[in-house]
């Protein structure tokens, strides 16, 4: 009980904290994005050789952007236990990998639209949902992006590309993957998805 | 001042913290010697590392026994619901759908794929941005009847206006005239939406040759959306059924030339694309019916 009010208070503290001196949440998200869209626009890494840097580059970003453990957990779920802590960590590494690449990936294919970030959405005490629109030119794709509050900083959890969580689609595809087979089964299938078998 | 009342609820925690806080300075000081010792005398370090290790173990077992039971229980319910929300549906037929699966991936790389980069290569990005605002535009009694059906009435107004604008003032909407003249957005709403939202469920899971991914309710929405589409109603001394259809060919292979490339990184990103798209399915599809509920 002592543990679960320390963490309400210092939750509290952090908002009071970051609502006084640390940025928006939807001006730390932005300049992410904005630092992401700056790579894959760069017109010096277009050749076949510049995909590598563009690839390394983007990861980079990503480190500073997501939040790879929360994001882990919240894809295991109940899974998690199932992996021990060695295979815990591994698993970390190589999801940051994957999403990074996908959030890259994803993002590519807009990166000649305008994407205007619309709203912030509050979800929970410590949790918030930075809303941004993709113009294309035939539809509009809403991309919502959810930020915890680690210590002051936002760091991404969750996107949410027109309706779909990334973290939910990739939560039921491990589901279905170890429902029948080991972690280490999983695991080597990511380690080839991202290129690290 | 707004921030008093929540000083007197932080002050009192802060005295709770200050318990399991000294556990942690014993644990951080004992850290402290470790390193402090790991040059000089080896053997006292790991003599250090051991006492270390014992604060350790037995904060953690005191942590165990008196909190995190409850704790781990709740994030659990937490993420157990999170899994409910991220929304299931059955997959009785999931052998089957998966050979359809694959039959429309192979459709897609070696059909509508070619034959689209080809006729992007010939049609003009304005011809083709033209065509596909002429079909959206056929489409709008579809959304007029659904945004009715739904009771939104104001959606299904606005639908209207940009109907009767961009069919007489907009050339058949060639244009989307109502949305650069008037400011009119389009209210997206379909059969299967419309279901939903008066509480029926997706039954099963489907996946259909040509169309993708569906449900036996968003497969009657299909039936329902195509019954309210004009071209349905043009006679047969008019345009022959095969007429029709090539119509609607050249319907889908015109949005798709704005979206080549959508597949392949889907496909890239999947770890198993057929979960993964069933996925994606059931939480737009949600995301739609929570939607016509606001």
């Amino acid at each position: 009980m002592k543990r679960f009010m320390s963490i309400i208070a210092i939750t509290l503290c952090v908002i009071f904290l970051s609502e006084a001196y640390a940025e928006s949440p939807m001006e730390a998200v932005k300049g992410q994005v904005d630092k992401v869209l700056e790579v894959l626009r760069d017109p010096s890494l277009k050749s076949e050789a510049g995909k590598k840097v563009k690839t390394k580059k983007v990861r980079a970003i990503a480190d500073g952007m997501f939040d790879f453990t929360e994001m882990s957990k919240r894809t295991l779920a109940l899974n998690w236990r199932k992996f021990n802590l060695q295979q815990q960590a591994e698993f970390i590494s190589l999801f940051k990998d994957l999403l990074s690449d996908t959030y890259a990936e994803k993002i590519t294919s807009y990166t000649d639209e305008k994407i205007s970030f619309t709203k912030e959405a509050r979800l929970t005490e410590n949790t918030v949902e930075v809303q941004s629109i993709v113009l294309r030119k035939t539809q509009e794709i809403p991309i919502n992006y959810r930020a915890i509050n680690e210590n002051g900083k936002w760091l991404v959890y969750d996107v949410v590309i027109e309706g779909v969580s990334l973290v939910n689609n990739y939560r039921t595809q491990f589901r279905e993957a170890l429902s029948n087979k080991p972690p280490e089964s999983l695991l080597e299938t990511l380690r080839k998805k991202v290129g690290k078998a | 001042m707004k921030l008093s009342p929540v000083a007197i609820f932080i002050l009192p925690v802060m005295l709770c913290l200050a318990i399991p806080a000294a556990h942690a300075f014993d644990a951080a000081s004992a850290l402290q010697t470790a390193e402090r010792l790991q040059g000089p005398d080896a053997a006292e370090f790991s003599e250090a590392q051991a006492r270390l290790e014992e604060v350790m173990i037995a904060l953690a077992d005191k942590d165990s026994a008196e909190e995190q039971a409850p704790e781990t229980a709740q994030a659990e319910d937490e993420r157990d619901a999170e899994e409910g929300r991220a929304g299931h549906i059955a997959d009785p037929l999931a052998p089957l759908n998966k050979v359809v699966f694959q039959f429309n991936d192979k459709l897609y790389f070696w059909g509508i794929k070619p034959v689209t980069q080809a006729y992007s290569h010939v049609v003009p990005e304005e011809f083709r941005f033209a065509f596909a605002n002429v079909y959206d535009n056929l489409w709008s009694p579809a959304r007029i009847v659904n945004n009715l059906l739904q009771l939104r009435l104001k959606a299904a107004g606005n639908e209207f206006v940009r109907f009767a604008f961009n069919s007489f003032a907009g050339i058949g909407g060639m244009g989307d005239m109502a949305d650069k003249a008037l400011g009119i957005k389009k209210q997206d709403a379909d059969f299967g939406q419309t279901l939903g939202h008066y509480g029926i469920g997706h039954g099963i899971y489907l996946v259909l040759p040509v169309f993708g991914p569906s449900s036996i309710r968003d497969g009657i929405g299909l039936v329902g959306d195509r019954l309210m589409h004009p071209l349905t109603y043009v006679k047969s001394s008019n345009l022959t059924f095969g007429q029709k259809l090539g119509i609607i060919a050249h319907e889908r292979v015109n949005s798709t030339s704005f979206r080549i490339g959508d597949y392949e990184s889907f496909k890239e990103a999947a770890i198993d694309p057929y979960v993964s798209m069933r996925d994606a399915f059931v939480q737009s599809r949600q995301k739609a019916v929570e939607e016509s509920n606001r």
